[in-house]
């Protein structure tokens, strides 16, 4: 009888054990994919002027923090059919774009593509406007309303194209007025490469 | 403690022990087997000519329903795999139903299918296959949609046998559609 129980005792540990071990690879399996798009990148707004007179030049930089395992197209991916990274302001009145500033992808091969490299944005990539402000621009604080495009994939399986609604706050002052380089380890940074 | 009472106990932890070590071994990273075998959800799709083609029209077949998009390259880069699956099984019951979720439908798709040619055995194809246009409200009453490729594999009777995220792994798939065929 107490042999019966050793056994009873044993069996049920190790059914435990192996339960807990398949809740961990179900779990793991389920991360494998994210539950959204929008999921796969952490998003950081900066503006490089604090504040901004009238008559000034200013950037404004996205910095997208991309999932490990994840890779979205760059803003020029070499095949027309795949959905490129864009940012796109909706600028407030007096405040114009000059230009919009992509860095260059990476050149990759994945595993169902591996003959031919993709190029692709993958760790942390920074996009950055250069927007300046005219006489015309209301003084105070402003939200500029940025949207953020992407399509992400893995090794195996893409996303859904996402937009991302992001916000960059700027301050605009009189012309002439003293303004502070915010910064500039984004800015500088990002203007070398 | 009694015989019977040991005896209960013995049948408990080998039923444990059965289903759990069953669960340890039964699915790959990105195969899932549908346990309870649930039934494939009745929906209704449009095809490339704007008829309706329905999932409950195909039972009696074995159907692979593939999610896609023209945009996706991991899912284009199984397509070939995908004609073969269907020259290979399509005269034992069996059928490819690719699904588009591209959000430009039939403009985007069609021209794709009409045109786009895959090294198939070295000979060059189009997907020849059933094609038919998803929407979020499908993809919904498949338990959505994480990312693409996904693929049901579905019995003859309407069941979810096994769902796959990502790129297929063709030996498995055509183990798996053997299997039901």
């Amino acid at each position: 009888m107490k042999m019966s129980l050793r056994i009873v005792t044993a069996l049920t540990a190790l059914a435990a054990i192996c339960a807990l071990g398949t809740r961990r690879v179900a779990r793991a399996q389920e991360s494998a994919m994210p539950q959204s798009a929008a999921s796969v990148v952490k998003t950081k707004v900066y503006t490089s002027l604090d504040p901004v007179p009238r008559g000034k030049e200013f950037q404004v930089a996205v910095v997208v923090d991309i999932q490990n395992g994840y890779h979205m197209n760059s803003h020029k991916p070499f095949d027309s059919y795949l959905i490129p990274t864009t940012v796109t302001p909706q600028l407030p009145a007096g405040i114009t774009l000059a230009d919009t500033v992509y860095p260059p992808g990476k050149n990759l091969k994945f595993p169902f593509s591996p003959d031919k490299p993709l190029n692709v944005y993958t760790e942390s990539v920074t996009l950055r406007l250069r927007l300046s402000v005219g006489d015309s621009a209301a003084l105070g604080d402003a939200g500029i309303p940025i949207t953020l495009r992407y399509q992400a994939c893995n090794n195996s399986a893409c996303l859904p194209p996402v937009k991302i609604p992001l916000t960059a706050s700027v301050k605009i002052a009189a012309a002439g007025t003293k303004s502070k380089a915010m910064h500039p380890e984004i800015f500088a940074a990002s203007s070398a490469k | 403690m009694s015989n019977a009472k040991c005896a209960w106990l013995l049948c408990v932890a080998a039923l444990l022990v059965s289903g759990a070590v069953t669960a340890c071994g039964s699915s790959s990273a990105k195969v899932s087997n549908s346990a309870d075998l649930q039934s494939a959800p009745d929906v209704s799709f449009k095809n490339l000519d704007g008829a309706d083609v329905s999932l409950s029209s195909l039972k009696g077949k074995v159907v692979l329903v593939n999610f896609w998009a023209t945009w996706c390259d991991p899912c284009r880069s199984e397509i070939p795999a995908l004609i073969g699956l269907q020259d290979k099984f399509a005269g034992k019951g069996f059928t490819m139903l690719g699904v588009s979720m591209d959000d430009d439908g039939v403009k985007a798709v069609d021209p794709f299918v009409q045109t786009t040619k895959f090294n198939v055995g070295g000979q060059q194809r189009i997907m020849d296959y059933p094609i038919v246009l998803g929407t979020d409200a499908i993809t919904d009453k498949f338990g959505g949609l994480l990312g693409m490729p996904t693929s049901y594999l579905i019995s003859r009777d309407g069941k979810i046998v096994k769902k796959y995220i990502g790129v297929l792994d063709e030996q498995q798939v055509t183990k798996d559609i053997e299997s039901q065929l």
